[in-house]
């Protein structure tokens, strides 16, 4: 059951894709059909497998930076309050800027290599984990630190043994989010400019006006985003391996 | 009192809108331009500043899209009715079933140039050789390099391509490139001196590229019987005709009510782009489209070349 209902969805969604293109008649230019799209999908299976490397490469390398950094950042905001009185407006401000609007800067300063399409994907990917960690930081159990006041416990050792443990789910939940935005900075990267990766490629074939390879780019990328989603997932499930036991007694309880 | 005065007002209002909708039972067109309204739409814009379609009862709204790749799929889809396109794009939206045709001309010679830095050192093609070369449009100007190029004895391999997406001017000030494709000689180079970061342009017309129209009128195959396309063309070259004999009036109608054009770049560029408007915008150079088609067939862009009349046509008369 767990396989069957995703795959049941799945073929729904592209039979009913299927039929309004059939039944509408619309020409493949506006929209192609799945057919249209699997037959482009296959012919050009290589350019895409070779781009798809390229995005997915800035994916994970965004992945990694963004949430070491956000992570950082929600330690460093927790230690010195200082700190974080100055930190957190900045944090905050760096999302209200539109990726969009940056985009075509971060190209400029950085090339346009790699380091601009993992550099977006960066600045989108750290927030949500350091939101994320930082809340699950702060709302320590408050017993459980003040017995380690009582066992006199240096900060360090609070952070490595209590608060980070205990901040882990909240992490974990940060990090899924992250995964699930992160496609979207390397591939707004390369629609700025760039010679390879998925984006550009979309944006080659739709002046070619081959929309059906487009719509195959899309399928692919789609394919990338859900497949680093499910990893990551599975992932974090193991790592905080004892919420899901509460998860479980909980509703064992219910 | 009051009542009664508004009630009169009211109906002589209703009265006029009725006459006046009688007196110009106007057919309404909508134009989807390429880009922001600038001098390369001058035609356009003047013979509906001096009422040349009013005259012929059509009444044209302009639109600009946010993407210039869109204009042909609204036409081909019938949300508007003419587009403002590139010839050489035009051949590929035909390759791949848009049924659109060309009605007519606004620009009848090429815009597109490569640009480099004037201080680059660059004054000959082969030194392009393991250059960086931003581009906009995949295809079309990846073939307008190759052939470019291959003439100096080099290939695409030589170089280093980048799509810099209608960034050109920021990609080659930041070092990021040594040159860009899709620059257009009367904008582009305009702006450079205006920055004071000259270029150099290579035009591509003088480096093995068929000549072609840089900016075509498209609209839907089915349409083209229509009277109110071929009226349309007929106000447009009233418009150009206005235009080229009086080129300064012409100025201060395309500013009147749009003061954000009033600006350095596009005196600059009005200036160059006057010598370059198709004077006869309805006529067809038969011959030279189909030369055009050859080239491309023979580039792999488009998989055959197409019968003339089904994508490029002279509107017959009323």
């Amino acid at each position: 059951m767990k396989f069957i209902r995703p795959m049941v969805i799945l073929f729904g969604l592209i039979a009913v894709w299927q039929t309004i293109v059939m039944v509408s008649g619309v020409p493949p230019y506006i929209l192609p059909g799945p057919v249209k799209v699997v037959e482009a999908a296959v012919s050009h299976a290589g350019l895409l497998f070779d781009n798809a490397v390229t995005t997915v490469l800035e994916i994970i390398a965004g992945l990694l930076i963004g949430t070491i950094w956000g992570a950082l950042n929600a330690l460093f905001m927790i230690e010195f309050r200082a700190l974080k009185r100055w930190l957190l407006p900045v944090l905050v401000i760096s999302q209200a800027i539109p990726v969009f609007a940056l985009a075509p800067l971060l190209v400029l300063w950085l090339g346009y290599g790699m380091s601009s399409k993992i550099a977006m994907a960066v600045l989108i990917i750290f927030f949500p984990v350091t939101a994320a960690f930082y809340d699950g930081l702060r709302s320590t159990e408050p017993e459980w630190l003040e017995l380690a006041q009582v066992m006199n416990a240096r900060p360090i050792a609070v952070i490595r043994h209590i608060r980070i443990p205990a901040a882990l789910p909240a992490f974990a939940s940060g990090l899924r989010v992250a995964t699930a935005v992160a496609p979207i900075g390397a591939v707004v990267g390369e629609w700025v400019g760039s010679s390879k990766g998925l984006g550009f490629y979309m944006l080659y074939t739709n002046a070619r006006m081959q929309i059906d390879v487009m719509f195959a780019a899309l399928a692919v990328l789609c394919i990338v985003a859900l497949t680093l989603y499910f990893i990551v997932d599975r992932m974090m499930t193991k790592l905080v391996f004892w919420q899901k036991e509460e998860n479980i007694k909980e509703k064992n309880n219910r | 009192m009051k009542l009664k005065l508004l009630m009169v007002l009211f109906i002589a209002a209703a009265l006029l809108a009725g006459v006046s909708n009688t007196a110009v039972a106007s057919e309404k067109i909508t134009v989807v331009l390429d880009w922001f309204i600038n001098p390369d739409h001058a035609p356009l814009i003047i013979a509906s500043e001096k009422g040349f379609f009013k005259q012929r009862g059509l009444d044209v709204s302009f639109q600009v899209p946010s993407n210039p790749n869109d204009p042909p799929k609204l036409v081909a889809a019938k949300k508007a009715d003419i587009a403002v396109s590139y010839q050489p794009q035009h051949y590929l939206h035909v390759d791949q079933g848009l049924p659109l045709v060309r009605i007519a001309t606004l620009i009848a010679t090429p815009l597109n140039t490569l640009v480099v830095l004037a201080d680059s050192g660059i004054d000959n093609l082969s030194q392009l050789k393991g250059k960086t070369i931003g581009y906009s449009i995949g295809g079309f100007e990846t073939v307008i390099l190759k052939v470019m190029l291959e003439r100096q004895g080099l290939s695409l391999d030589d170089v280093k391509l980048v799509n810099v997406n209608f960034s050109l001017l920021p990609s080659l000030y930041s070092g990021n490139t040594d040159a860009v494709i899709g620059a257009f000689r009367n904008f582009e180079l305009n702006q450079m001196d205006i920055d004071k970061r000259p270029g150099r342009a290579f035009f591509v017309e003088e480096y093995g590229i068929p000549s072609y129209d840089e900016l075509i009128l498209v609209a839907h195959r089915d349409a083209i019987h229509n009277v109110k396309l071929r009226k349309f063309v007929d106000a447009l070259e009233d418009g150009v005709q206005y235009l080229v004999n009086h080129p300064k009036r012409s100025w201060e109608l395309f500013i009147r009510g749009r003061k954000d054009l009033n600006n350095r770049l596009n005196r600059l560029a009005w200036r160059d782009t006057l010598s370059r408007f198709a004077l006869r915008p309805g006529a067809l150079d038969r011959h030279r489209y189909q030369r055009f088609a050859e080239f491309l067939k023979k580039q792999g862009l488009i998989k055959k070349v197409p019968q003339l009349d089904t994508y490029a046509v002279e509107l017959p008369g009323p």
